[in-house]
């Protein structure tokens, strides 16, 4: 079928009497990894199902290929959707699973078979044709779901969260095994999550939402390094905020500085202190906790709870500085957006 | 397999002091007082009659066992034995493939009035005794009936040609009529609870509704549907209204000729013996169903 490019342009979705998507507009490159990132509760499944079709536009147009589906029924729009509970057929075996979408198009029962087969191979699921999908593993299953999207060849891949049911470990093979696949067959993939490490790991782009919108679309290096507001900032991981001091090497006009907790160090009196151009406060040291390699600590700077790093562990109560490295900083203006991100 | 023998046997160690069998039936007294009230009835009200009655259906008249019973109910009501069958099939067979409709459009359908309004239409003849649709249908579907009038009226019919419908047709549209409801209530309650997004996966990788509907929405709720069906079939076997109403002469249905049996000649013997076979039908179907819901444990 070849792959295809997907645009929005100004899609609305009313769910009942909530506007659940305000005017989304967005251009999917054919052959991208997309992610749509954002928190619970912003629309990201509902962008997926209009696409697949299962939520009728309020307003606007979808396009793939430069041909309007917004009309189209679930079953003529050729896209295939992994949803995030897997959605297998209980009363199908694996491989019935994975040929009922041939079955569907009219293909020989051989070429079926051979099409099955080489998806199962593909999936490292050799063998379990004949088993029942009842009786797979979590991890298992999510890939027969994948095999079962792929096997029609599709123009546009729609994934639901695909990995949030699984545990770290396999998530963190299957993230490497659906991006190798996804290079490979090189289709038009658009991936839900709420996990900003998956999205950053995977994505070509990602498109961060929040309450029916986009907030940003950018590459996975801008998005963590220069997110458009101090919301965005917060939802990818910058846990401290500061209002901005005389003398802090932050950019013209901001009042707020922000910075990840792994960038900033803390020192005490007996350390040794960095020298480089940077953010310091001085400030208690109010909690202490072990972080795997290191200590995350906690500390109260004139009444403000940050929280930092330290190589080694301070005890609370004791006097400490708080430093962060002038590039790691992030710069925003009275209205919350960014004047200046990380520099590396 | 090995390891849990030996573990219950571990748990369950052969009785060290004599008379712990008897502390164990104090033990389960409240139980049983629980259970008693429940037992008596179903022993007294249903149990006993039903074994009096399969009972008499091998006494002769000179108190003695005997198969005349059953040879003459095969005799005299074969006929109406093999008529009760075939209709009850052709009535199971309408009422599936309605209800199967109805729940259908109920799960599948997307017209956003057309579903509401069916949804709060079906279930009405689940309120109407059969009795009622008895005489009903008896007057819908006469000769000079409404059906008939309707048809003449539209032109589809030449009323001189218009034939009753109060034989089989009359007792199957009747039955699936009656029971339509109720299979549809079973059939879409359990098409409700599927999980809506193996549908929408389907729909997604190019299933049409049609397909969906029986490829990947029936199958799922096949048990539910035969649960119905022969639940249906139990209450269809045992109507004796509908024939009684509908059909005047013979064939008719089993229930029809054991009333006509018992009324006319007190002869209860032949009755119970009809009764007999009503009991193996039901049987039948309740065998078949077991053995498909234990097959379908074997191999989920
Ligand atoms: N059928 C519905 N009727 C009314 N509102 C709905 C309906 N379905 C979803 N919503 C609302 O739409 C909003 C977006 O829902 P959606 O499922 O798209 O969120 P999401 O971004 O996928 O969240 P999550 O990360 O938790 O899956 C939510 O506020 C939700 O309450
Ligand atoms: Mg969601």
């Amino acid at each position: 079928m070849g792959t295809e490019a997907l645009s929005l342009e100004g899609v609305s979705i009313r769910l009942g009497k909530t506007l659940v998507l305000d005017r989304i507009s967005l251009e999917v490159p054919a052959g991208s990894f997309t992610c749509l990132l954002g928190p619970s509760g912003c629309g990201k499944t509902t962008l997926l199902r209009s696409i697949a079709g299962f939520a009728p536009l309020a307003a606007g147009d979808i396009k793939v290929g430069g041909n309007s589906i917004a009309t189209l029924a679930p079953e003529a729009r050729q896209t295939a959707m992994v949803f995030q509970s897997y959605a297998l057929w209980p009363h199908m075996s694996v491989a019935g699973n994975l040929t009922y979408p041939l079955k569907l198009r009219g293909l020989p029962k051989a070429e079926r078979e051979k099409r099955a087969n080489a998806i199962l191979s593909l999936l490292g699921l050799e063998g379990y044709g004949p088993r029942a999908v009842t009786s797979l593993s979590g991890g298992q299953r999510q890939r027969v779901a994948l095999g079962r999207a792929l096997i029609i060849d599709p123009p546009l891949l729609l994934l639901d969260e695909p990995l949030s049911n699984l545990d770290a470990s396999i998530r963190r093979s299957l993230r490497g095994e659906l991006r190798r696949l996804q290079q490979k067959v090189g289709i038009t993939t658009i991936m839900v999550t709420h996990d900003q490490d998956e999205a950053l790991a995977m994505a070509d782009r990602i498109v961060l939402m929040r309450d029916g919108q986009i907030v940003q679309v950018a590459g996975p290096e801008d998005l963590y390094s220069a997110p458009a507001d101090l919301g965005a900032a917060q939802f990818l991981g910058v846990d401290n905020v500061l209002a901005v001091a005389p003398d802090d090497p932050a950019a013209q006009g901001a009042t707020l500085v922000g910075f990840r907790t792994e960038d900033a160090r803390v020192f005490t009196d007996d350390m040794e202190h960095p020298d480089a151009p940077a953010l310091a406060r001085k400030g208690k040291v109010t909690t202490c906790a072990y972080a795997g390699g290191g200590y995350q600590v906690g500390i109260d700077v004139a009444g403000e709870s940050l929280s930092a790093c330290s190589a080694r562990p301070v005890s609370p109560g004791d006097d400490a500085l708080l430093s962060v490295p002038a590039s790691m900083l992030m710069s925003f203006d009275a209205n919350t957006r960014l004047l200046q991100g990380i520099r590396h | 397999m090995t390891a849990t023998t030996s573990a219950d046997a571990r748990q369950t160690p052969p009785d060290p002091v004599p008379g712990s069998a008897s502390r164990r039936l104090s033990g389960m007294l409240p139980g049983l007082l629980l259970v008693a009230p429940a037992l008596t009835a179903i022993g007294l009200l249903y149990a006993a009659p039903l074994v009096r009655s399969l009972v008499t259906a091998f006494v002769g008249a000179d108190g003695t066992f005997t198969f005349a019973n059953l040879e003459k109910a095969l005799e005299f009501y074969g006929a109406d034995i093999l008529f009760s069958i075939l209709v009850t099939l052709a009535s199971l067979a309408l009422i599936a493939a309605t209800s199967i409709a109805i729940a259908g459009y109920l799960t599948l359908g997307q017209s956003r009035w057309a579903v509401p309004l069916l949804r709060w239409m079906y279930r009405w003849p689940l309120f109407i005794p059969f009795i009622v649709a008895g005489q009903t249908a008896r007057s819908f579907l006469a000769r000079n009936g409404m059906l008939n009038t309707l048809l003449a009226d539209a032109g589809v019919l030449d009323a001189a040609a218009a034939q009753s419908l109060l034989d089989w047709r009359g007792l199957v549209l009747t039955f699936a009529w009656k029971q339509v409801p109720f299979v549809t209530l079973l059939l879409a309650g359990a098409m409700a609870s599927l999980d809506r997004s193996t549908i929408e996966a389907a729909r997604n990788l190019g299933a049409s509704r049609l397909r969906c509907l029986f490829e990947i929405v029936l199958p799922q709720v096949r048990p539910q549907l035969f649960v119905a069906l022969v639940l249906s079939l139990v209450t269809l076997l045992s109507v004796l209204s509908v024939p009684v109403m509908l059909i005047s002469g013979n064939p008719t249905m089993m229930t029809a000729m054991m009333a006509h049996r018992v009324t006319y000649y007190g002869d209860y013997a032949v009755a119970n013996a009809l009764g007999l076979f009503s009991y193996l039908l039901t049987a039948a179907a309740a065998w078949a169903y077991l053995r498909m819901s234990l097959k379908e444990k074997a191999n989920p």
